[in-house]
């Protein structure tokens, strides 16, 4: 039995969503999955919510019309410790523009980028290492 | 050429020399005279200027040192040195420091001074256009960059959608679930295909030849909405037309096609679930002399905030089902190069309306 985890998945594409949603479940890697359509509806629930919530980790998509997945980040970083405390973040996106790479890597809070398509075994490999 | 455009800022001590100046030039050019530097730079601050004439001998400053002064601040104006005598280092000093374009020898001859002048103002038009035309490059190169952005992320977003789509179809062992991924698929690759078009009509748009021929707007209409039928959501909706055109309309097709495509296609998209009934009214009214276009959806509408950005290249209002925020962009600029006016009033959750003037191109 491999080790389950909590999703939050953030990304403003309806498909990418459902498609991420299955592959996690299907693969039994998620325990569960919560999906957003948007960086500020995400947003709204961890300042709520986050105090109740288990362990999770964040897919969080960068091109997102409204808030993108930087601006998230920005947002997330005033969070209370408590909550933060309780989130890792990846950041998951198609970009190939080096800016945004750079700034993915240069940030505390995005543990890492990875590329579109989600690849499960690279996922498990980076959760369980 | 109306030489009335040039302005000329003239400094001397000597009163009765600008006066002179001012007597044989004032019908040719804007002049304005001073005796004093001081004044001279109040004046620069005020007004821009095309040709500053100076005196060089002039008590507490010479023209070289003013123009030493001024060049820094005002590097616009082409700066002419009047002198009556000169020696070599004081004409080395003028050019060096200076950076005069030409020397006026006292007493002036009129046509060498009107010569002088003519010259002066021609290189700081050059210089003019030259700086605009840094300008508009710039702009573009902006543009181009923040193009190449969000195409490279719309270009390869489906892909990515696919693969994982393929992804998810090749963990599964029930054959029969794999209808409803190559559905995914499909859905997948039309999105990438609408991008694709709209960058051509962009394209087209931007660059391309305009082809002008009489619009007959039944005709237009019947072929836009031939060409979007097959979009699932088409048949959940009623498109209400009614066009009066009397007289002849020229204008460009292309352009034309791309208005209607596009604000067709978006009432169709956008249309509100929550509504028993959706329509679009489509309402055309052409002559001659211009045309107006309004329409008018009972859809989701727009966001007050979203209003005003729409039209921006890439700004995709509302999260879930958006496109990829180029088809406003075109449509803004499609009705600018045809010199028209477009208007948009929506309340969200009601509908919107686009109104669009359109002039004629032989007007």
């Amino acid at each position: 039995m491999t080790a389950q985890f909590d999703f939050i998945l953030i990304d403003d594409s309806a498909f990418d969503l459902f498609i991420y949603e299955k592959l996690i479940i299907k693969s039994g890697i998620g325990n569960s999955v919560l999906p957003f359509n948007s960086a500020q509806d995400a947003l709204e629930y961890l300042s709520k919510e986050g105090e109740t919530i288990p362990q999770t980790v964040i897919l969080l998509d960068l091109q997102m019309p409204g808030m993108n997945g930087f601006e998230f980040i920005d947002e997330f970083d005033l969070l209370p410790e408590q909550i933060k405390d309780k989130i890792r973040i990846y950041m998951l996106s198609s970009t190939i523009d080096t800016r945004d790479i750079d700034k993915a890597k240069a940030s505390i809070s995005i543990i890492d980028l990875l590329s579109k398509p989600l690849e499960i075994g690279v996922l498990k490999t980076i959760l369980t290492s | 050429m109306n030489d009335k455009l040039i302005r000329i800022l003239y400094i001397d001590d000597e009163e009765h020399n600008l006066q002179s100046f001012k007597a044989s030039f004032r019908k040719q050019y804007n002049i304005t005279t001073t005796t004093s530097a001081v004044e001279a730079e109040e004046f620069m601050e005020q007004n821009n200027f095309h040709v500053v004439l100076a005196d060089q001998r002039m008590p507490g400053m010479t023209g070289t040192q003013f123009f030493e002064k001024i060049r820094v601040r005002f590097p616009e104006p082409i700066r002419i040195l009047i002198t009556g005598h000169t020696d070599i280092s004081a004409a080395i000093d003028a050019i060096n420091k200076g950076e005069v374009f030409r020397f006026i020898d006292k007493p002036w001859d009129y046509t060498y001074v009107e010569n002088a002048i003519a010259h002066a103002f021609e290189i700081f038009n050059t210089r003019a256009e030259l700086k605009q035309r840094n300008l508009d490059l710039e702009k573009a190169y902006e543009e181009l960059d923040k193009f190449v952005y969000s195409a490279s992320h719309d270009l390869r977003a489906p892909l990515m959608s696919v693969l994982g789509i393929v992804n998810l179809a090749l963990m599964e062992e029930n054959v029969e679930s794999q209808n409803e991924y190559l559905d995914l698929i499909k859905q997948s690759i039309k999105k990438l295909d609408t991008f694709i078009i709209n960058i051509i009509d962009y394209y087209k748009n931007a660059r391309g030849v305009a082809t002008m021929a009489p619009i007959n707007f039944e005709e237009l209409v019947y072929d836009v909405t031939e060409a979007i039928k097959y979009l699932p959501e088409f048949e959940n909706i009623e498109m209400i037309t009614n066009i009066t055109q009397t007289g002849v309309f020229e204008s460009d097709v292309m352009k034309m096609r791309i208005i209607f495509n596009n604000l067709i296609t978006n009432a169709v998209k956008f249309q509100d679930p929550k509504k028993e009934k959706s329509f679009i009214k489509l309402s055309i009214r052409a002559t001659p002399a211009g045309t107006l276009i309004t329409f008018e959806d009972n859809g989701l509408g727009i966001k007050e905030d979203d209003l005003e950005k729409i039209f921006k290249m890439f700004y995709r209002a509302g999260a879930s089902n958006s496109g990829s925020g180029i088809g406003l962009y075109i449509v803004h600029e499609a009705i600018t190069k045809l010199e028209g006016k477009i208007k948009v009033t929506s309340t969200l959750g009601e509908g919107s309306i686009f109104e669009i003037e359109i002039p004629s191109i032989n007007k």
